[in-house]
């Protein structure tokens, strides 16, 4: 049984975008606090509450809000945030439909809606309409009114089915 | 906002996690964090430690008979949606949003037990056990007893639920009908209903609810007039009033008494409709 202290520091073993990283933590750290720490600034904090959703990275392949998360709870975890979606400077797919289709305004729900539709395309290739809008009902966006985000997820959809064919 | 100042514990198994929770007695469970954390962050509770349960894999299982289904406590939601339980999967899939399906847990629901959390309806309906675990042994109560008033599981210092038992309605009819303010919402009132049909009679008849108490409820005598007789408009405009009989809600952000009363009537006819389309 490990106990950490409430003043005490532990160190923190984190998997990010496929590096290793090494920090020290207090308990009450937030994950959300911890990857902007690292660098990792895509990850935005927005309500802070749980709501909004543009906090949202994968966690050890699950989409999750990472500021209702401890960072000690994520120790060992393997992470994805928006800055590991492009491949040698080629946008990922899901990114290149948000930038056709517009899907953003301010920009600021733009990594957690992005890293969410990840999740969801990962689960459900071919989400409906109806699917898409379920799926990003946990991600909040001030601005578009979400119509140019669900269209995205659209093309999105449609771009990683092609090229998951190709030889 | 950073959570307050607080000491955290990890475990190596169950036994060293009641028997820390017995010794500490304002240490709080940690399993998927979204109750406690929001409820850190704003001060609602400050706990003087954490004892973090979610790596105790052998809390994370659900194993099914024809009989009955078991489901670990740190099961996520969203893996009960996935696991395909008559009536509880469906209510699965609708608490929340999906990240926090991903991380919620059956266990921590249930013990945290917010009136207006979607579970309670389905395990009153379905007759559920939990299965507490603590330092002087483990117990089983019904899901009933268990629940004992809002945000009151029967839980003794020192246990924790570790597994949620509910029989397998495989040959019933299900739905669970919530309506929520908006989307991701706790529900205003949550209607789920189990109905064994033979040709157009039911046979048997649950009806669970949730929002509109202070605990979930099992609306008994509303079960009773649809045994043994065809669904018709006049019926089931008939149960749902009785349905209506066993709401006694408050008036809160979600709405007023009135409101909430008729919802629970437009609800359960809603989920009856939906349970017998199955």
């Amino acid at each position: 049984m490990k106990i950490i202290e409430n003043n005490e520091k532990t160190k923190i073993h984190l998997k990010i975008n496929g590096k290793e990283y090494e920090t020290e933590v207090e308990p009450r750290r937030l994950l959300v606090h911890v990857l902007r720490d690292l660098g990792f600034t895509g990850v935005h904090i927005g309500c802070d509450t749980s709501n909004c959703g543009a906090c949202t990275v994968i966690l050890n392949g699950k989409s999750v809000k990472s500021c209702t998360i401890l960072a000690v709870e994520a120790d060992n975890s393997e992470i994805l945030t928006i800055e590991g979606l492009a491949k040698d400077d080629k946008l990922h797919p899901i990114q290149e439909a948000f930038w056709e289709k517009h899907g953003l305004q301010c920009g600021y729900c733009t990594p957690g809606m992005i890293m969410e539709a990840y999740w969801l395309l990962n689960q459900n290739p071919s989400p409906s309409e109806e699917e898409i809008r379920e799926g990003i009902s946990g991600n909040l966006c001030r601005c578009t009114g979400y119509q140019n985000i669900v269209e995205a997820i659209k093309l999105a959809s449609q771009k990683m089915r092609i090229s998951a064919f190709q030889p | 906002m950073y959570p307050p100042k607080i000491g955290y514990v990890i475990p190596d198994s169950i036994e060293e996690a009641t028997e820390f929770l017995e010794k500490h007695d304002d240490a709080k469970v940690l399993a998927g964090g979204h109750s406690i954390i929001p409820m850190l962050k704003l001060r609602i509770i400050r706990p003087s430690y954490l004892v973090e349960i979610r790596r105790l894999n052998n809390l994370h299982n659900i194993s099914k008979s024809e009989e009955e289904i078991s489901i670990g406590a740190i099961t996520t939601h969203y893996e009960v949606f996935k696991s395909n339980i008559p009536l509880l999967s469906e209510t699965a899939s609708k608490i929340g949003d999906p990240q926090v399906r991903n991380m919620g847990t059956i266990g921590g629901s249930i013990s945290q037990l917010d009136p207006s959390a979607d579970y309670p309806a389905t395990l009153m309906a379905m007759d559920a056990k939990v299965k507490i675990k603590g330092t002087k042994g483990e117990r089983t109560e019904l899901f009933k007893d268990f629940a004992k008033d809002m945000f009151t599981p029967d839980l003794n210092q020192g246990e924790i639920v570790t597994e949620i038992i509910v029989p397998n309605y495989s040959d019933y009819k299900y739905s669970y009908q919530k309506l929520e303010r908006k989307a991701g919402d706790f529900a205003i009132v949550g209607v789920a209903v189990l109905l064994k049909v033979d040709g157009e009679i039911i046979k048997d008849a649950r009806i669970g609810l949730t929002g509109v108490n202070n605990v979930a409820v099992r609306a008994v005598d509303a079960e009773n007039m649809l045994k043994d007789n065809k669904i018709t408009d006049e019926l089931l405009e008939k149960v749902s009033n009785e349905v209506v009989k066993y709401a006694n809600p408050v008036e809160d952000i979600r709405g007023s008494v009135e409101y909430k009363k008729k919802a629970t009537k437009v609800m359960t006819k809603r989920a009856l409709l939906e349970a017998l389309k199955r």
